[in-house]
């Protein structure tokens, strides 16, 4: 299997090793090339986009923009609406303190 | 220990829904990462190259055809990646860079490094090449030229290093281990072997 990245996607790799500074970064990620792969998301739609929210605010950590633009190709082809993924947020953010985060479920281990 | 991060909240609520409405399968999500942590990487890149130093008609074909003779070590993807191979001589040194965001041939360096999407890269490599290859830790002679090659989805490019003085009698296998990413991107040049 090989979604090609050719664009802007960059997360960090440190000689050979991805880093991911946050498990959700790697999370992400691994969701948008999961969309493009199985067609739900065409890649190029997503490069415009992730260009967008790079230039719309250049000091914004680049996985904030990768995220940014996830959520503005979902609302954009009405796959998942702003209001929808707010709701959710606020849900899950009422979880109670420590619960089993979905990421350390899929761990695999904090790199190096 | 990310859980209380608002940013990883919204991700997970992201791809919740995305699970419900069936349109992402969290294990494939898995196998992705999984694939881009372990199988893409530098190394295909480095094939790339010692299969160029060691079969000039490869070189030749891609040179010609960076997408086309790359695809021949199976190293590609299904979205019509430009790559073009450029490659280094005695007279000219390249460097790649992406000033409009971070193009970056993947399926052959993998997942590019921190500093490649820095705007200060990103601006600095245009500017001052030469300067901020010193900084990097390259010093290229001043007799030799430095060319900057801007990334975009219509290319991107590949450096082809050196070959490094001695190694004629290196198989192609172990030639690829002198070859970094670093040296694939043109902000190093190949390992010399037993120089670290």
């Amino acid at each position: 299997m090989d979604v090609d990245l050719e664009g802007p996607v960059s997360p960090p790799r440190d000689n050979g090793t991805i880093v991911f500074s946050a498990p959700w970064e790697r999370r992400v990620f691994g969701i948008v090339l999961a969309l493009c792969r199985d067609g739900q998301c065409a890649w190029e739609d997503f490069r415009q986009q992730l260009i967008a929210q790079i230039a719309a605010d250049r000091d914004r950590p680049y996985w904030e923009s990768w995220a940014a633009a996830l959520e503005a190709v979902l609302s954009a082809g009405s796959a998942v609406s702003p209001v929808e993924i707010e709701e959710r947020t606020g849900v899950l953010a009422a979880r109670p303190h420590g619960h089993d985060h979905r990421d350390d479920e899929h761990g695999h281990g904090h790199g190096h | 220990m990310t859980a209380a991060d608002p940013r990883a909240i919204r991700v997970e609520a992201v791809e919740s829904l995305l699970a419900e409405k069936g349109l992402v399968d969290p294990a494939v999500v898995d196998t992705i990462i999984e694939h881009y942590e372990t199988n893409v990487g530098p190394l295909n890149g480095a094939k790339v190259v010692a299969r160029a130093w060691t079969d000039p008609a490869f070189r030749n074909r891609l040179l010609d055809n960076g997408t086309k003779a790359i695809a021949e070590l199976g190293f590609g993807g299904p979205e019509g990646a430009m790559m073009v191979a450029i490659e280094n001589t005695p007279d000219v040194h390249n460097v790649v860079v992406c000033t409009l965001c971070s193009c970056y041939p993947w399926p052959v360096l993998g997942l590019p490094p921190t500093w490649y999407k820095s705007s200060e890269y990103r601006s600095r490599m245009v500017a001052e090449p030469r300067k901020l290859l010193g900084e990097m830790g390259l010093e290229v002679p001043a007799t030799k030229k430095v060319r900057v090659w801007d990334s975009s989805v219509e290319a991107r490019y590949l450096v082809i290093p050196e070959r490094p003085a001695g190694t004629e009698a290196m198989s192609a296998d172990d030639l690829a281990g002198l070859v970094t990413r670093d040296s694939m991107i043109g902000v190093a040049v190949a390992t010399v072997p037993g120089s670290d």
